[in-house]
């Protein structure tokens, strides 16, 4: 018998139904959704919890709308949905891509966005790729909705910002506009690989001049970062070859990467500014 | 632990299902049911030896919990994939173009090319790759696979396109 | 009859389906976990929680209630503590009052009725141990070994000596020394291990599991479980894979089971999950390996000098025979007068390294080829030029001293491996660091080429005379058929097919009528392991001769009983004789099973009586038969993440007659792909902790289906003309020379050579990066 079998978990037929769960659960609430990470943990070595509410499948969070500004992306939804849902590709590439390389086929069918985000691992796929919308998280509680910036949400190494009374429902996605956004993840290998270094970026040029700029980077630190220093130091600069350099430059030298089982603090250092480099010559 | 009681479609049939909602879907199909061909290889949804389709996506039973599949969810697995034209064509594919060695992932590598297949019937060899990148074969190196299924794809009829 | 029809069918060289892929297509084949078996105990074995310590007690916990379970300590066993591998050095459990070795080293086991009660219990065993300093890595025991010779331990050691050394670096022009290392690789069987253990009623066991050596238990087992080799019964389950995984390793986990099944008198069965696997069982062995070679300016070689240490682990196990096989690889595919090859196997705190395809030559061979394309820089030669004039041909003495035969296809390898994939062209768009016009990204190629010698080193087949047979039996259908009997096993890599084809040949009989069922030992005579490459020279050998055998008793039989004495031949599965109406097979079968009740036809192998060996000097034939290839492969790094796409290798290979092209082709393709992993990818090394540092497949990263390369693979044919059919040995050499070749490219992309693998994208940052050299 699997340890999960211990487990006592709850199937909550809606939003509303879960929050009471969850308010009258109290810490004890873990939440499980397309449990692609948490079932990993339970059945190697971490125990698992006693309780646990499933969030797979509840209605109000597989939603998507697409808004004339943003678009709300429920936390239920899937990987392998975002990679399938078309209107969307056009204004949050850098997601879908990111989406996309989230282990293969068989991970993206049941991982959820809104749990990459809860897991809050800093190798998290989507996280770079969220962090530069400037989108915010929409948690709801029984009392509410709460909405936090993406920026601040990742307080620490596996850490979030919310209540254990709160659901994570949607997340609020600023569309791209005229910005150009990419991504990119160096793995071991081509699929199912755990990132060594991603990043995401969404930057616009206008006339040659850099209007705005949003660098985030996954697996380099206890959380998902933005690199802010290199984003002001653009804003508002001409794109020149100088330029790019310079940034490459900064981006080395103001980054502060880990090193791991999977990448060494050298390469991901050296790694940071190449990836800043494509992202400026790829505009 | 708490119990949940389920009616599934499991490769085309009604069945009634009951145990811990914590139960894998791997361990029920395995030991409740005897339907041995999804098998257990890392047990952490890596090596895709356990996939079988659940509302026509593969996934990694392994990872699945009983509880979250509810009533009405249509499974199909390696012992029902011979019922469907893709999926003998695939089996025969396979033996034809030795892609099978030792065994052990073929059932899983299956249904994977399966549901492939039943989205894109004439998939380029690129996307045979991506699509099958979530099953680890020690054995073959792949070629012989990507082969078996381009071959699958070649005798699927040809999809009706809009005139 | 017409001519045409008289013209016997022949399988051999012909792609016949797999005579097992239904029931895997099917997903009905059962392996070992798909077994129901009833009864059954199943066995969780206790390690040593630390790396290295005196074993002061084992202590069960007084709150537990024990009378659930069973426990098998050093205690239970009922002879001697030892298992007898290659020495007599490790025991099957660690001892109270001994030292343990090894982070993980068993020293019990505990069965009880399910898994979990098993499990809980042995969290209740306490191990006491007084720690004491590990030596962990093969780094820590080169640097012993260049600082203070005298402090290496080495358990075994080796020495091939040919011509003069000294004399052959006087004579050179020029000298080149350079290092290269490699880390443990893992086989990654997708089925994991695992083994049942039934105890008889006379007190003899059977073992059935996932294993590729079913006589190894028989053999290995009878010093501490005091057992005959016929007392110990062994059989095969379906095998999801091995790579010489299941090689030695089985043998542990048959002891292991049987001390609580002996103790309790209950099957006990012990499978490892995969973090389980990963951790605790043999890895390919690590290897740094230097060579001192001098050579004249025109790019003949006067001297090798060579220096091999393979990371043994904490017991040699089978480690002897791995470095012996390393050593012959070092300088066995080029001309050179004046040889010295070193051997040793370092003694280090760490699981056992063992068996995995390529048993020590992958390591022996990524050495010299990295070398060789390193000389070839330094005297302003290409790589292949360097080749086609130094490579090994027929009548050249390797540096064992044998002469190498005329069944030997090394320089049309290396001439079509080049003219296929264009080699020269491709070597002159290499970037060599500086991106050209129209690259994206930094391009190389590289070459490599090498033997694999076929069969047991040495007069190794020549003292093991492996046996088969072949019988007549009624099948399931109740007709007649064949049954090969050999101990060869089914692990995927096609044994069952091909010896049918090959019987089904030497009989001349629709192949249905042959069977081949699983290697049982209390069914099959002693056939050998299924290692070595061996199979199909050796075993296939005998099946053809065995096969050949029965054929002549069928056709007297026939002769006598349905053609009044006519000579009778077995052709297209039916019985002819001159004038006479043609019998079909099973007619004359059936009558030979009624009035003699059996029938089978016998053979034991032996190798040519001019074959000889001196195993102290290490001198004479040190295989049987070469298998010969050569390897390019073509990579592209981008210039903006180091990261490295292998995107073509061409193969050409001569490993004798193909039996199978289908099937052989399979196993150069999935060899090549294990090989790309050991070169790019599959990282692995014991951490200060005395554990692998990667232990699960989130971190032990193997080649999914996105990450091969187009592979373009050619066969060239020089069978083995003294053991027909005429195989030389196939499975081990594709996971034999990828890495260098790669390696190689890589240093036609980026003008850096990289002297250990993997080569990662951490690695060539680094040697772009290396200040001791100018950055391209």
């Amino acid at each position: 018998m699997r340890p999960t079998e211990n487990i006592n978990i709850r199937f909550p037929k809606n939003l509303q139904e879960a929050l009471r769960l969850q308010a009258k659960a109290g810490t004890r609430g873990q939440l499980l959704a397309g449990g692609t990470d948490l079932m990993v943990q339970w059945v190697s070595g971490t125990p698992p919890p006693r309780r646990a509410t499933s969030v797979w499948n509840l209605p109000e969070l597989c939603e998507i709308e697409v808004r004339d500004k943003d678009i709300l992306i429920g936390a239920g939804v899937t990987h392998a949905f975002l990679v399938d849902a078309t209107p969307i590709h056009r204004h949050l590439p850098a997601l879908v891509a990111a989406a996309g390389t989230v282990g293969a086929a068989q991970i993206q069918a049941r991982g959820t966005l809104g749990g990459n985000v809860a897991n809050a691992s800093p190798a998290g796929d989507t996280a770079p790729a969220l962090l530069v919308t400037d989108g915010t998280v929409l948690l709801a509680s029984l009392g509410g909705i709460r909405e936090v910036p993406l920026t601040q949400f990742w307080t620490g190494y596996r850490q979030i910002d919310a209540r254990p009374d709160e659901i994570i429902q949607a997340f609020r996605l600023p569309k791209k506009g005229a910005a150009r956004e990419r991504f990119r993840k160096i793995g071991t290998r081509k699929a199912q690989a755990i990132s060594k270094i991603m990043a995401a970026s969404r930057i616009r040029v206008r006339k040659g001049q850099i209007v705005s700029a949003a660098i985030a980077l996954g697996s380099i630190a206890a959380t998902p970062v933005r690199l802010t220093q290199v984003e002001d130091f653009l804003a508002g600069k001409p794109l020149t070859a100088k330029l790019i350099t310079d940034a490459e430059q900064l981006a080395q030298k103001t980054v502060q990467p880990i090193a791991d089982i999977r990448s060494t603090a050298e390469y991901r250092r050296w790694v940071t500014g190449r990836l800043v480099r494509d992202a400026l010559e790829n505009l | 632990m708490s119990t949940i009681q389920r009616t599934w479609k499991l490769n085309g049939k009604k069945v009634s299902v009951r145990g811990p909602a914590g139960r894998r879907l791997l361990d029920y199909l395995r030991e409740d049911l005897d339907l041995i061909g999804a098998k257990e290889g890392c047990g952490e949804g890596e090596c895709g030896a356990c996939t079988v389709l659940i509302d026509n996506e593969p996934v990694a039973s392994c990872i699945v919990p009983i509880g979250q599949l509810a009533d009405g969810t249509e499974i199909l697995t390696i012992e029902g994939v011979e019922k469907k034209r893709a999926g003998r064509l695939l089996q025969r594919a396979f033996l034809e173009c030795g892609a099978v060695q030792c065994g052990f992932c073929i059932p899983g590598m299956i249904i994977s090319a399966y549901a492939l297949l039943m989205r894109n019937p004439r998939p380029t060899p690129r996307a045979i790759r991506a699509a099958l990148a979530g099953n680890l074969c020690r054995c073959t190196g792949y070629a012989k696979i990507i082969q078996a299924v381009t071959l699958a794809s070649s005798r699927l009829p040809v999809p009706t396109k809009r005139k | 009859m017409s001519k045409a029809a008289s013209q016997p069918r022949r399988l051999v060289g012909h792609g016949m389906i797999r005579v097992d892929a239904d029931g895997k297509v099917r997903g009905q084949t059962r392996y070992l976990n798909d077994i129901r078996y009833r009864n059954v105990w199943h066995g969780v074995v206790v390690r040593s929680p630390v790396a290295r310590g005196r074993f002061k007690a084992l202590t069960l916990d007084p709150a537990f209630d024990w009378s659930r379970v069973v426990v098998a300590t050093a205690e239970d066993i009922p002879g001697e503590n030892v298992v007898h591998m290659h020495d007599r050095t490790m025991p099957l459990l660690g001892e109270v009052g001994g030292e343990l070795l090894y982070r993980g080293e068993p020293v019990a086991v505990v069965a009880a009725k399910t898994l979990k009660l098993a499990t809980e219990a042995a969290g209740h065993i306490r191990v006491e141990v007084e720690e004491l300093p590990p030596l962990l890595t093969l780094q820590e025991t080169v640097d012993i070994f260049k600082k203070t010779p005298k402090r290496f331990v080495s358990m075994q050691d080796k020495n091939i000596v040919k011509g003069d050394l000294a004399k052959g670096f006087a004579e050179a022009d020029e000298i080149l020394e350079a290092e290269y290392w490699a880390g443990h690789q893992e086989q990654l069987y997708i089925e994991n291990q695992g083994i049942v253990v039934f105890p008889q009623k006379d007190g003899s066991i059977l073992a059935e599991g996932s294993l590729q050596c079913p006589y190894f238990p028989v053999n290995e087992l009878n010093d501490p479980l005091q057992l005959p080799p016929e007392k110990i019964r062994v059989r095969q389950t379906p095998v999801g894979g091995a790579f010489g995984g299941k090689e030695e390793y089985p043998t542990m986990l048959v002891g292991y089971a049987a001390l609580p099944a002996l103790k309790s008198g209950r099957p006990v069965k012990i499978t490892y999950e995969r973090h389980e696997d990963i951790l605790f069982t043999p890895k390919r062995h690590p290897v740094w390996v230097r060579y001192k070679t001098g050579f004249k300016k025109d790019g003949t070689l006067t001297a090798i000098e060579c220096d091999y240490i393979l990371d043994g682990g904490a017991y040699l196990t089978i480690s002897d025979v791995v470095m012996f096989r390393g050593i012959l690889h070092c300088a066995l595919a080029y001309r050179c007068d004046n040889v010295v090859i070193r051997g040793r196997v370092a003694r280090t705190n760490s699981m056992p390294s063992g068996a995995f395809r390529g048993f020590g030559a992958p390591q022996a061979i990524w050495g010299i080829e990295s070398h060789m394309d390193a000389i070839a820089a330094r005297l302003g030669m290409t790589p292949h030029a360097l080749r086609r004039k130094l490579h090994a041909r027929a009548g050249d003495t390797t540096p064992t001293g044998q002469v190498l035969s005329k069944e030997n296809g090394a320089t049309e390898c290396l001439n079509l491996a080049l003219e296929r994939s264009q080699f020269a062209q491709k070597l002159r768009q290499s970037s060599r660091g500086k991106l050209r016009k129209g690259q994206s990204k930094y391009y190389g190629a590289g070459l490599s080429f090498f033997a694999h010698g076929a069969a047991f080193t040495g007069d190794g087949e020549a003292k093991f005379q492996a046996k088969g047979r072949v019988e007549l039996a009624r099948l399931e259908d109740g007709r007649p058929g064949v049954n090969i009997r050999v101990s060869s096993t089914e692990m995927g890599q096609g044994v069952h097919t091909i010896f049918t084809q090959i019987a089904a040949d030497a009989f001349s009989l629709d192949p249905a009528r042959i069977r081949y069922p699983m290697a049982d030992t209390g069914l099959v005579p002693d056939s050998g392991p299924t290692v070595a490459s061996r199979t199909t020279m050796v075993v296939g050998n005998i099946v053809h001769r065995a096969s050949l055998d029965l054929k002549a008793q069928m056709e007297a039989f026939a002769s006598l009983h349905f053609f009044r004495g006519e000579k009778a031949r077995l052709e297209n599965s039916q019985f002819h004789a001159e004038g006479r109406k043609p019998l079909p097979f099973g007619r004359v079968a059936g009558k030979m099973l009624d009035e003699l009740g059996e029938a089978s036809g016998f053979f034991q192998f032996k190798l040519p009586a001019d074959i000889r060996w001196d195993q102290d000097r290490f001198r004479g034939d040190s295989y049987p038969g070469y298998s010969w290839a050569a390897h390019i492969a073509e990579v592209e790094i981008d210039p903006i993440t180091c990261e490295l796409e292998v995107t073509r290798v061409t193969a050409v290979i001569d490993v004798g007659r193909i039996i199978n092209p289908i099937l052989a082709a399979g196993q150069v393709e999935g060899g090549l792909t294990q090989a790309l992993g050991y070169a790019v990818m599959e990282k692995m090394a014991t951490g200060k902790d005395g554990l692998y540092d990667a232990s699960r497949l989130q971190t032990y990263i193997i080649p999914t289906a996105l990450d091969t390369p187009a592979y373009d693979i050619q066969f060239v044919e020089y069978p083995y003309s003294f053991a027909p059919p005429g195989g030389k040995g196939l499975g081990e050499l594709p996971m034999d020379g990828l890495a260098p070749a790669i390696a190689n490219a890589v240093e036609a992309a980026i003008g850096k050579r990289l002297r250990t693998i993997p080569i990662t994208p951490e690695s060539i940052f680094d040697a772009l990066h290396d200040p001791s050299g100018a950055t391209p």
